[in-house]
């Protein structure tokens, strides 16, 4: 990399490396795991709701009344939607404990074992007392540590349970066990498959987290890479400028006015020369989307005071930054410069097969007095010059329409014509 | 020699000694700019400006306790003076801050004396004057993703409010704080609350 400028042609960097994006994926994480989100919470509530229709059913079965069967199942689909605040609570829970609202958890819980109790008293299972208090407690937000141990814990008490179940109350009732296999198995195995399906998601985040960081090491080490290119061209420059130095030092003492003073000046140059390669390095991967481009404008443009709008494509990102960047830069640039002009539009828009810029801006008579905004005499201008190149090399055009009361930059590219961005 | 009466009375703030001297020295070799306060930090900027009332302040944007635009907010509500920044790297967003304190010119320090004396006099004459440079880095800015409400709730829990305080401050329900900061986590892609406000302050956005 170092050879592109070890030769002091600092020029030469600014076109040759290619702009990429910066990959700061910010924004990629809420669209990327919310599908894999709205699985997890179905596959949990459908899971609840095929325990509670197996308990209706086998409660039917053993002979129990149909309105406590329904009681049952009505009870239970109450339940299921009171587990969603707490499925809700723990994506959104944000580590910190003292976030945690105790108040909204409180509720769906007091449900669960509100509808065990229900439960227990219209069919005498003791599952059914236990399981639904059981799974709303496994949605809340534990330590992972206390969480596998409560699972452990809860599972093997179910166990327990549909074996007295199978054995006592049931048993007792319908005078077959077997009916009552599928059921307990679903009730005792519904907290283990919750928490599994938690603990799937909470690895799905943490593979998005790792995707996000890997993306950050990329963007460190590059800056790593990126130091030591400035050092070598600090190091390169700083040199040359001693060396001038040194020489304008010695022809001072041999009186050579005229040549030290030449020397000088191309110190100069050079000091100017090394600050400009560091700002090429620096910057050399900074480009936004156009879209983010015009917004930045027009806040930058409001903050000034000027009442600024952009009318933008949906589809503008895809215009040829190449030639848009440069333009939009200069032009927003030119302005805030003037400050004179209250109101400002830029607009940027496919029409047809031709990508369109254009802004306007209201001139002010009374501030834009003849030569106010002239510091640099013509650079305004020659800026202009350059940006209506550029167009002209990818077949476009940059026209301006200088009104009595307004200023007017248009620049097109034709669509086609543009293939690197 | 200009009549003094006429010349452009300059304060220059800058931390660093050598610049700030180095640059008065340059200024006053124009003939119409008068250099009357040389100053090391933004609070003696903001005395010796209440003091003297001079037509241009040249303020360094990094300088110890106050920056040079929170100089210019102060000032601006007192002295009828106009500011000038100059700054060796612009972070993301100080533009906007300074454009928004009414700094009516911002410039690079590489500036040569020559350039910054045109733009002294520019910004004297009531014009503004903002860099190429600055404005191309103040463009390529990386867009907030967070909304305005979501940027209220980092930056008070920024400065060490509770949730609870966070809200009656906004008037909101604690319930919608925590909404906010469960989505700010999630669109930044960071763990906690303090590493939220760190990444919005790196990038300017509180």
């Amino acid at each position: 990399m170092s050879g592109t400028y070890s030769g002091g042609v600092t020029t030469q960097i600014r076109g040759s490396v290619a702009r990429e994006p910066r990959s700061l994926p910010v924004r990629g994480m809420a669209s990327g795991v919310r599908g894999a989100w709205w699985y997890t919470v179905s596959a949990i509530v459908f899971f609840e709701l095929v325990v509670v229709l197996t308990w209706t059913g086998t409660l039917l079965q053993g002979g129990v009344p149909i309105v406590a069967a329904g009681a049952v199942a009505v009870g239970g689909a109450l339940w299921c939607v009171s587990t969603l605040p707490l499925l809700s609570a723990y994506r959104h829970r944000t580590g910190d404990p003292a976030t945690v609202q105790w108040r909204s958890v409180l509720v769906p819980i007091v449900i669960a074992v509100g509808y065990g109790v229900l439960a227990f008293a219209l069919s005498g299972s003791w599952l059914l007392l236990v399981v639904p208090a059981a799974q709303s407690v496994q949605l809340l937000d534990w330590p992972r540590a206390v969480r596998t141990r409560m699972v452990l814990a809860v599972t093997a008490l179910l166990a327990c349970l549909w074996v007295i179940d199978a054995n006592g109350v049931v048993s007792a009732s319908s005078g077959s066990a077997n009916g009552y296999l599928a059921t307990g198995f679903l009730s005792a195995a519904l907290p283990l498959m919750t928490v599994l399906s938690l603990w799937w998601w909470d690895v799905l985040i943490a593979l998005d987290r790792a995707r996000v960081s890997e993306a950050r090491l990329a963007a460190t080490q590059e800056r790593l890479s990126l130091a030591t290119d400035v050092h070598d061209l600090q190091g390169h420059h700083l040199q040359v400028v001693a060396l001038q130095l040194e020489l304008t030092e010695r022809l001072l003492q041999g009186d050579d006015h005229s040549a030290a003073l030449e020397q000088l000046q191309a110190a100069r140059v050079s000091v100017d020369e090394a600050r400009q390669g560091t700002r090429d390095l620096a910057t050399r991967f900074r480009s936004v989307p156009l879209r983010d481009e015009l917004a930045n404008a027009r806040d930058l443009l409001r903050a000034a005071g000027i009442a600024a709008e952009t009318v933008v494509d949906s589809n503008a990102d895809d215009a040829p930054a190449s030639v848009f960047g440069p333009v939009i830069r200069e032009t927003t640039t030119n302005v805030l410069r003037h400050g004179g002009g209250r109101h400002t539009t830029l607009r940027l828009a496919r029409s047809g097969d031709l990508w369109r810029y254009e802004i306007t801006n209201d001139t002010d008579a009374a501030v834009d007095t003849p030569g106010s905004h002239q510091v640099i005499p013509g650079r305004e201008r020659t800026g202009l010059d350059g940006l209506a190149r550029r167009a002209k090399e990818v077949g476009g055009t940059l026209e301006i329409v200088a009104g009595e009361k307004d200023f007017t930059v248009i620049v097109t590219v034709p669509v086609s014509e543009v293939s690197t961005r | 020699m200009t009549d003094a009466s006429t010349k452009i009375r300059v304060l220059i703030a800058d931390d660093e000694g050598m610049i700030r001297s180095a640059l008065a020295a340059l200024l006053r070799l124009e003939g119409d700019i008068d250099v009357i306060a040389e100053c090391s930090d933004g609070e003696e900027a903001v005395e010796a400006a209440e003091r003297l009332k001079p037509d241009v302040c040249l303020l360094d944007l990094e300088m110890p306790g106050l920056d040079g635009v929170e100089v210019a907010e102060r000032l601006g509500r007192t002295v009828t003076t106009r500011f000038v920044i100059v700054t060796r790297h612009a972070r993301p967003g100080v533009l906007r801050r300074a454009l928004s304190a009414g700094v009516a010119g911002f410039l690079p320090k590489s500036r040569d004396a020559g350039e910054v004396a045109a733009v002294i006099r520019q910004v004297a004459a009531g014009a503004r004057y903002i860099d190429p440079e600055i404005a191309a880095d103040a463009l390529s800015d990386e867009r907030c993703p967070l909304t305005n409400r979501e940027l209220d709730v980092l930056r008070l829990g920024s400065n060490g409010a509770t949730t609870a305080q966070v809200a009656r401050a906004l008037s909101l329900a604690p319930g919608t704080v925590r909404n906010h900061i469960s989505a700010i986590l999630t669109k930044l892609s960071v763990d906690t609350r303090q590493q939220a406000a760190i990444m919005a302050r790196e990038r300017g956005w509180i």
